[in-house]
């Protein structure tokens, strides 16, 4: 794959990630638990993972998190933001890499799922200084068995037809 | 899905409801609760509930924020904030100890707290 395919794919990805970030804010959701999203721009992050690898997807996750903030404006949500894509990429990444026999997309995406609330949480907690905030941590857990769970799904029927539809590029 | 996935979901479901009841658990009954409203880590105001404060008001003016809160019989909400999502006054009114409002925008915790010793009375007349 030539490096200007590799550069005008990456920024693809990352506007598709935009795209669905700015999107699932205007989903109303079920419960209200701050910090709960449907993580919708995962997909694009897992998807990242599978067919580039650990770096390009860092460097997605961050660069979507910090053009979010000059779409939303909310400054404060950029710590939470960062914290969450870098630890859940981290795990993502180990999980994939080591232990994808155990695991398929749908195990990847759930711990990457969990390992965003975790760092969220903490965030918030170093933030506001208080440690009773991780008690919002067990409701935001099994919200995130949810996301998770389509997100995985999703994440599974689109590297694969990316895979197969991009294979003259790849290998080129 | 693999095994490895419906194990990681049964674990991580058996986690959150044992540390979720954990938290419950944790809240012992308490003589008297008292609201802690607390800005980007600092407390701001302590108010003790009291059929004084009943439909009582505080507005919260700070650099990160406005938010008001009112109080009723026992519970507290926010009623008005400056925050874009609003999560805070979706949230409703909490009551009991150990249970919180967030506001993340605005660094605001609003939270309600137990003493276990009961509130020493100044002056008792006959």
């Amino acid at each position: 794959m030539k490096r200007i395919n590799k550069i005008i794919f990456l920024s693809l990805l990352v506007s598709i990630g935009l795209a669905l970030s700015v999107l699932e804010s205007s989903i109303p959701l079920p419960i209200v638990i701050p910090g709960a999203r449907l993580g919708l721009s995962n997909m694009v992050i897992l998807v990242t993972l599978v067919i580039f690898g650990l770096k390009e997807a860092m460097v997605v996750s961050i660069l979507k998190s910090v053009v979010l903030v000059l779409i939303t404006g909310s400054v404060s949500s950029l710590m939470y933001s960062l914290s969450g894509g870098i630890l859940s990429g981290i795990v993502m990444y180990i999980a994939y890499k080591y232990f994808s026999k155990i695991f398929s997309l749908i195990g990847v995406s759930i711990l990457g799922a969990v390992g965003h609330n975790i760092a969220q949480v903490s965030t918030a907690v170093y933030i506001m200084s208080n440690l009773r905030i991780y008690s919002y941590l067990p409701i935001l857990l099994i919200t995130s068995l949810f996301t998770g769970y389509f997100v995985g799904l999703s994440s599974i029927f689109i590297s694969k037809n990316l895979k197969k539809g991009l294979s003259h590029i790849f290998n080129a | 899905m693999t095994k490895g996935d419906k194990i990681l979901i049964v674990a991580i479901i058996i986690i959150s409801l044992v540390s979720l009841g954990f938290v419950k658990n944790n809240i012992v009954n308490y003589n008297e609760k008292y609201i802690s409203i607390q800005v980007n880590g600092q407390e701001y105001k302590k108010v003790i509930f009291d059929n004084s404060v009943i439909g009582k008001t505080i507005p919260i003016e700070t650099e990160f924020g406005y938010n008001l809160i009112e109080i009723g019989d026992g519970d507290v909400r926010v009623i008005e904030a400056s925050c874009p999502d609003k999560l805070d006054v979706l949230q409703g009114a909490i009551s009991s100890p150990g249970e919180m409002i967030v506001c993340l925008p605005n660094r605001l915790v609003i939270e309600i707290k137990g003493t276990t010793e009961t509130r020493e009375i100044d002056y008792i007349s006959y």
